[in-house]
């Protein structure tokens, strides 16, 4: 194959959607993933489109992926091979900034002046640079320290449906882990809403990191494609957020933070162009490379002996149903996830964390230690034993239950109400301010009611409180309202 | 979308359940009724022979008998509680329990020296579990209980008490007022003069009216009529208890049954969209497959 040449140019043949066709030469067909420009002025509407290249047809012709809209192409139209792939800056200088897939800022402050520009496509880190550290990262959120703590330099999932609060949740993680981190953070804004975008650049602005007196977004940079873009660019813009991500950790060496919101629009946008491409549909009209795909993404989100990408996903879960292949697929790859589940959030707890439903590969005692191993699984059983007994106590009522099992009821009521927590994102709504608890507090806590100790405070006190002894503070300004 | 198979096994196990609560329902009604007649029987002689010893009390004759008489000090106290063997009778159980306890603690806060007794499974079950062991239990109580069987209770009752072992009785059980309504209730029956007390406001016009000839005196007639008089007032408690058992079970099982209906009715909706889901699903794919293929 003949190398491509920035002067490579050939013509569009044709345009299906949001992809196009380009012929070139025959000897000078651009490789695969290369990026070609369309830049041109017809009846004064410009036109400034990056396609990648995702296939070869033959014949010098190319199939592309456009990373913009469409609209106003035509046929003969003049196509630049940049004889690259889409490249984005890497480095000091992305810092604070907001750019889109193609790695242009977007936050009106001008051109970014980095050194190095890499390709947005790259090979996962080989398995022999892979770290195996393993240790727990804190979040002061109980029911995620209790039962799926997360790995330092590994993969969190938040699964769940439509409004369950998953991007509430993941810039509360933001909010606490990102102001108390040293390192870098990069945010991934995959096909959500652009509103949420904003918010969150207002909001890391005003957010200082510990008492250094910089703000949050001095340490990070963002890259959007929203629901708003074509998918071309919301399936390469994660890649684009990761790559800069991949940049701290290889040449910095600095812990890196990784927030993506949401993966599942990702494999949605891939499932878009995917008939397009001519590829057949494979389950639930998804496109037959869904698992590749997502595999290579995930790959590269990884930590290696030089540094480590910590990294914290929201999946979106179609009509909640979590066998949907999408978050299916997302599901492998986590080391923690949580699912959120639409039952627990109807009961007014948030974070409505399913405590059953949820896991973590480190919630075993070699890693997280006997003690808070034994916990977690003391409040699971507790909580599994409250949800079989439900069916029951729906038709015979509580009273026809044994002594222990209605202790177990009693006792689970109260850990299901105690997983709820003020958020610190929140606390302009809810009027509570948000509560960080340690993990020591969060074990102690939770034991103390599987023993019984609290057995005496109502239900409504474990509603959103910190470590237990704020539930006991607020029984007892409950107790004075009642009187 | 929740498993359709899972689901199916759900309405299937409720289902079944559904089965039990309405022959428990059927099975309860008739019981009810035998022991209502026994309990509604027994309530006229009970009655009568409580005003009886009221009367006898109230006739200006110097009447003493140990039975009668409120002991000075308290030194030996009994608490009976009559639970039900069996479960699926609602708050029954938990209700008797509950009061019965909140009796034991009182009564061990004032008598040095006090037992427990307990009829039924389902209240020896729960003092156990909370570490109250009983010093006698009965399990034997059915939804007929006898006469001949409360009266060797009764008869060892008295022994005690005449000997002096015992000072007072206390016993819990569930009151019989109306087919909709029981209560719990905490009684003393030892010593006898207390109900005296407690159900004077009723016959009390009616007994001051009353004259009697007593023969051949009235301390033989005492000697019969009191303790007997015990008797038939333990014994109605014993019926009552059975009785209200019955009642409670019959709406605890004819609310369960509706619980049941429903929830067959919820998952069978459930299951119907899971199925069809599903169908709608595979013919997308079947349909889109073949599509692609053209």
């Amino acid at each position: 194959m003949a190398t491509a040449t920035a002067n490579n140019v050939g013509h569009i043949t044709q345009i299906i959607g949001s992809t196009f066709d380009v012929e070139f030469a025959e000897d000078s067909l651009p490789a695969i993933y290369n990026a070609l420009r369309v830049q041109s002025e017809t009846k004064g509407v410009k036109i400034d489109l990056t396609g990648e290249v995702q296939q070869q047809l033959g014949g010098g012709r190319v199939r592309c992926i456009a990373l913009g809209s469409t609209d106003g192409l035509i046929r003969g139209q003049e196509c630049v091979d940049t004889g690259q792939p889409v490249t984005v800056p890497v480095g000091e200088a992305t810092l604070g900034r907001v750019f889109n897939v193609l790695g242009d800022a977007v936050d009106g402050r001008g051109e970014v002046k980095a050194d190095e520009h890499w390709s947005i496509h790259r090979d996962a880190p080989p398995l022999e640079d892979l770290s195996t550290k393993t240790e727990l990262f804190e979040t002061g959120i109980k029911v995620v320290d209790l039962l799926t703590p997360f790995v330092r330099g590994g993969k969190a999932g938040l699964f769940g449906g439509a409004g369950l609060g998953k991007t509430v949740i993941l810039t509360e993680l933001i909010a606490r882990i990102a102001s108390a981190h040293g390192g870098y953070s990069v945010f991934a804004g995959v096909g959500e809403r652009t509103r949420e975008g904003t918010d969150l650049w207002l909001e890391m602005q005003e957010a200082k990191i510990g008492d250094t007196g910089k703000s949050v977004i001095d340490q990070t940079c963002m890259v959007f494609g929203q629901m708003n873009e074509p998918p071309g660019a919301r399936l390469r813009v994660a890649l684009s957020a990761l790559t800069m991500a991949e940049y701290f950790r290889d040449k910095t060496g600095a812990d890196t933070l990784l927030f993506v919101d949401n993966i599942f629009r990702f494999s949605q946008a891939g499932s878009e162009v995917s008939a397009l491409l001519g590829r057949m549909p494979s389950a639930v009209g998804y496109q037959p490379t869904l698992a590749s795909e997502m595999g290579a993404l995930q790959e590269r989100i990884a930590s290696t002996k030089n540094g480590a990408i910590t990294s914290v996903q929201a999946v979106y879960v179609p009509a909640d149903d979590p066998t949907d292949p999408a978050p299916a697929t997302a599901f492998g790859q986590l080391d923690a996830f949580l699912y959120l589940e639409r039952s627990i959030s109807e009961k007014g707890i948030y974070p409505a964390v399913d405590p059953l439903a949820s896991s973590s590969r480190i919630l075993d005692p070699q890693y997280v230690g006997e003690r808070h191993y034994n916990c977690a699984r003391r409040v699971q059983t507790t909580l599994q034993r409250y949800r079989e007994l439900q069916d029951i106590i729906a038709i015979l009522g509580v009273d026809e239950l044994s002594e222990e099992d209605r202790m177990i009821v009693h006792r689970a009521r109260r850990i299901e109400r105690f997983l709820s927590q003020p958020f610190l994102v929140a606390e302009v709504f809810t009027g509570k301010p948000g509560e960080i608890t340690s993990l020591e507090d969060t074990i102690r806590s939770f034991e103390e009611i599987c023993d019984g100790k609290w057995d005496h405070l109502s239900e409504d006190a474990f509603m959103y409180v910190g470590a237990i002894e704020q539930a006991e503070e607020q029984f007892k300004k409950l107790q004075a309202k009642g009187k | 979308m929740a498993n359709s198979r899972a689901l199916d096994k759900r309405r299937k196990s409720i289902r079944n359940i559904r089965k039990i609560t309405r022959t428990m329902e059927l099975i309860a009604t008739a019981r009810f009724k035998k022991a209502m007649d026994r309990a509604a029987a027994a309530t006229a002689y009970t009655e009568r022979i409580t005003q009886l010893v009221r009367d006898l009390t109230k006739t200006g004759l110097e009447v003493s008998h140990p039975l009668l008489e409120k002991r000075e000090e308290i030194t030996n106290g009994k608490l009976l509680v009559l639970t039900a063997n069996r479960g699926l009778c609602g708050g029954f159980n938990g209700n008797l329990t509950r009061a019965g306890l909140k009796r034991w603690k009182e009564i061990q806060a004032e008598v040095p020296n006090c037992t427990l007794e307990l009829a039924g499974k389902k209240g020896i079950g729960g003092f156990e579990f909370r570490g109250h062991m009983p010093d006698k239990a009965f399990t034997h109580f059915e939804d007929k209980p006898t006469f001949a069987e409360v009266d060797v209770i009764a008869n060892r009752y008295l022994e005690e008490y005449t000997l002096g072992k015992l000072d007072r009785l206390d016993v819990v059980y569930m009151k019989f007022n109306t087919i909709a309504r029981q209560e719990v209730a905490v009684e003393t029956l030892l010593p006898l003069g207390s109900i005296g007390d407690d159900d004077g406001a009723g016959g009390g016009d009616e007994g001051a009216q009353s004259q009697y000839e007593f023969l051949p005196s009235p301390e033989s007639i005492l000697e019969e009529v009191v303790p007997t008089s015990f008797k038939v007032k333990l014994f109605k408690c014993f019926l009552d208890s059975a009785v209200s058992e019955q009642i409670a079970r019959m709406v605890a099982m004819k609310s369960a049954t509706e619980n049941a209906g429903d929830l067959i009715k919820l998952l069978s909706m459930q299951y119907n969209r899971a199925r069809q889901g599903q169908i709608t699903s595979e013919l997308m794919d079947l349909i889109g497959g073949v599509e692609a293929l053209n």
